[in-house]
C-alpha cells in the first residue's frame, strides 16, 4: 500500500531561510520524525495564512503534505507561541542557542521525544526567567544524557576507581571524569573542582524546576558554562555560533565600546 | 552548471551561463533560457545590459549618512533639505528604503542596517551598520528613531538590542505598528499578531 500522502506532525520551529519569491524552507523538530526541513509555500506573503505562524520558537500542529524531494507545509496551528521570552532580548538570544544545538544534534527520520520535551520544558522554564544561566546548564547536560553521550560523573573512565569527593579532571573526549592517578594524553583535558563536580551531578538528579533554583558564584558558574559548552561544542563537532552572541549580551558595554 | 549540461555549447556562450547560473533563483535551465534572450537581444539592448552591471559596480558606494548604497555620497533623500531632520528610520535593506518611500507617508531620513542580527548564522552587531547609526543618534537635532525592521524574531531582536544600546534617554524610540494586513483574513491570523492588533485598535 502506497504511503499516506500527508500527515500531522508537533513540531518547534528551529529556523528558516528565504527560498526564492515569496517562500520560506523552514527547519523544525517533531516530536515523531526527529528534524524535518519542509517548504512554506508563499509564506513570506503578507496575506499568506503561514504568515506568523513559523516564527523559531514557536510549538505548533502541522499538516505536511510529502513533496518529490521535501515535505510541503499545507497547515499550520499554534500551540504554543512563548510570546514573553520573544518579547525579551536575552530570551530570544537563549532560545536560539537552544534552537541551534537541537538543530545540529537532531537528526532527520529519527525521532527523540525525550529530546523534544527538553527544549519545550526548557523554554517554558527560561520564559519564566529569561535572566538565569541555569537553563542552559541543564539543557546542555541533558542534550548530551537524551543523545547518548553523558558524561561519567561518579567513576574515573580511565581505571573505573569510584571518584573521591576531591577536585579532579575531565575531557569531553574520553568520556566524562579522570582522577588524579590517571594521565592519558589528551589535548582537551581540563581541571574539574569538587564543587564544578557536585552541581553537574545535581543537573543529573534534579529536574528542570529544581535545577533552575540553583544559584551560583561567578566563579563557579563560569566555570560550568565553559565546561559544558566546550563539550556540546566537542560532540557537534563545530563552535555554536550563537554563544558569542550570548556571550555579547551577557558582558555588554556596548556604548562605551563605541565611544 | 556541470560541463556536461552546457557541451556543444560556444565558449562564450558557456561562460555566460555559467554565470548567470550563479544569481540567486537561478537556475542551470532559467541560465540557458536568459542567455539565449540576451544573445537574440538588439546589440544596442545587451550592451546596455552589459554596461548597466559594470556601471553598479564602479560608481555604486554606501552613503556616508545612511549607509544606504548611491551613486554619489551624501545620498539624494540625506541631501535634501526638505527631509525632516529630527526622525531616522531605521531599516534592515536598501529595498525596505524603496518600499517606504513608495508610500510616500514618511518625509524622515533613513538608516540601513544591511541584515539583522542573526546569532544562529554567526552575524552579530559587528556585522551590522549600528556604530553608525548609535553615531548619527549623538546628534541633538535627532529626537525620534523609528525602527522599522522586520517583525520577525530577529528583526525584532535587532529593534531591542538598538533600543538597549542607544545612548540617549532623550530620544523617542518607537517603531511601526503591528497588525493585520490589508486583504488578510482574521481566521489565518496567529495569535501574536491578533494580540497586537487588538492592543492597537483605533476608533472608526
Amino acid at each position: 500500500m502506497a504511503p499516506p500522502r500527508t500527515y500531522r506532525c508537533e513540531s518547534i520551529i528551529l529556523s528558516y531561510t528565504p527560498l526564492d519569491e515569496a517562500d520560506l524552507l523552514v527547519t523544525m523538530y517533531t516530536r515523531d520524525r526527529g528534524k524535518v526541513r519542509a517548504i512554506g509555500k508563499g509564506a513570506r506573503r503578507a496575506t499568506s495564512k503561514l504568515m506568523g505562524h513559523l516564527e523559531p520558537l514557536t510549538v505548533v500542529q502541522m499538516s505536511m503534505a510529502n513533496g518529490r524531494s521535501m515535505d510541503i507545509i499545507s497547515q499550520v496551528e499554534v500551540l504554543q507561541s512563548f510570546s514573553e521570552l520573544k518579547g525579551d532580548l536575552d530570551g530570544i538570544s537563549k532560545g536560539l542557542y537552544l534552537a541551534e544545538l537541537v538543530d545540529g544534534f537532531g537528526a532527520e527520520d529519527s525521532p527523540n521525544p525525550n529530546l523534544y520535551q527538553l527544549m519545550i520544558d526548557t523554554l517554558t522554564v527560561l520564559q519564566a526567567d529569561t535572566e538565569s544561566d541555569m537553563p542552559l546548564r541543564f539543557f546542555e547536560f541533558h542534550l548530551l544524557q537524551v543523545s547518548g553521550l553523558m558524561p561519567e560523573l561518579y567513576h574515573c573512565v580511565e581505571c573505573r576507581i569510584e571518584l573521591e569527593p576531591d577536585a579532579h579532571r575531565f575531557s569531553p573526549n574520553v568520556g566524562g571524569t579522570l582522577c588524579l592517578e590517571c594521565n592519558p594524553e589528551d589535548a582537551h583535558l581540563r581541571p574539574l573542582s569538587l564543587r564544578a563536580l557536585k552541581v553537574l551531578r545535581l543537573l543529573d538528579r534534579s529536574g528542570i524546576a529544581a535545577a533552575s533554583k540553583l544559584t551560583m558564584d561567578d566563579s563557579l558558574a563560569s566555570e560550568l558554562k565553559s565546561l559544558l559548552s566546550t563539550t556540546v561544542s566537542y560532540w557537534l563537532g563545530k563552535e555554536i555560533r550563537s554563544n558569542s552572541f550570548l556571550e555579547r549580551l551577557h558582558n555588554d558595554s556596548l556604548p562605551e565600546v563605541y565611544n | 552548471m556541470t560541463q556536461e549540461n552546457i557541451s556543444g555549447a560556444a565558449p562564450s556562450l558557456a561562460r555566460l551561463v555559467q554565470e548567470l547560473n550563479r544569481l540567486p533563483g537561478i537556475g542551470p535551465k532559467s541560465a540557458q533560457r536568459l542567455a539565449y534572450y540576451i544573445i537574440r537581444l538588439p546589440d544596442d539592448e545587451a550592451y546596455a545590459l552589459a554596461d548597466a552591471v559594470t556601471s553598479v559596480k564602479q560608481n555604486i558606494v554606501f552613503c556616508e549618512e545612511c549607509q544606504n548604497l548611491t551613486d554619489a555620497s551624501p545620498c539624494q533623500v540625506c541631501s535634501d533639505p526638505r527631509r525632516d531632520q529630527t526622525i531616522i528610520c531605521v531599516v534592515e535593506d536598501p529595498l525596505d528604503v524603496l518600499a517606504m518611500e513608495r508610500t510616500r507617508s514618511f518625509r524622515g531620513l533613513y538608516h540601513v542596517l544591511h541584515g539583522v542580527i542573526s546569532p544562529i548564522n554567526g552575524i552579530g552587531p559587528d556585522q551590522l551598520r549600528l556604530k553608525e547609526l548609535f553615531s548619527r543618534l549623538d546628534r541633538p537635532e535627532v529626537t525620534e528613531m523609528v525602527v522599522a525592521t522586520n517583525p520577525t524574531l530577529e528583526g525584532e531582536a535587532t529593534a531591542m538590542y538598538i533600543r538597549r544600546h542607544q545612548g540617549r534617554t532623550d530620544l523617542r524610540v518607537t517603531h511601526l505598528a503591528r497588525g493585520l494586513p490589508v486583504g488578510g483574513s482574521l481566521e489565518y491570523t496567529d495569535e501574536t499578531t491578533l494580540t497586537r492588533a487588538f492592543q492597537g485598535r483605533q476608533e472608526i
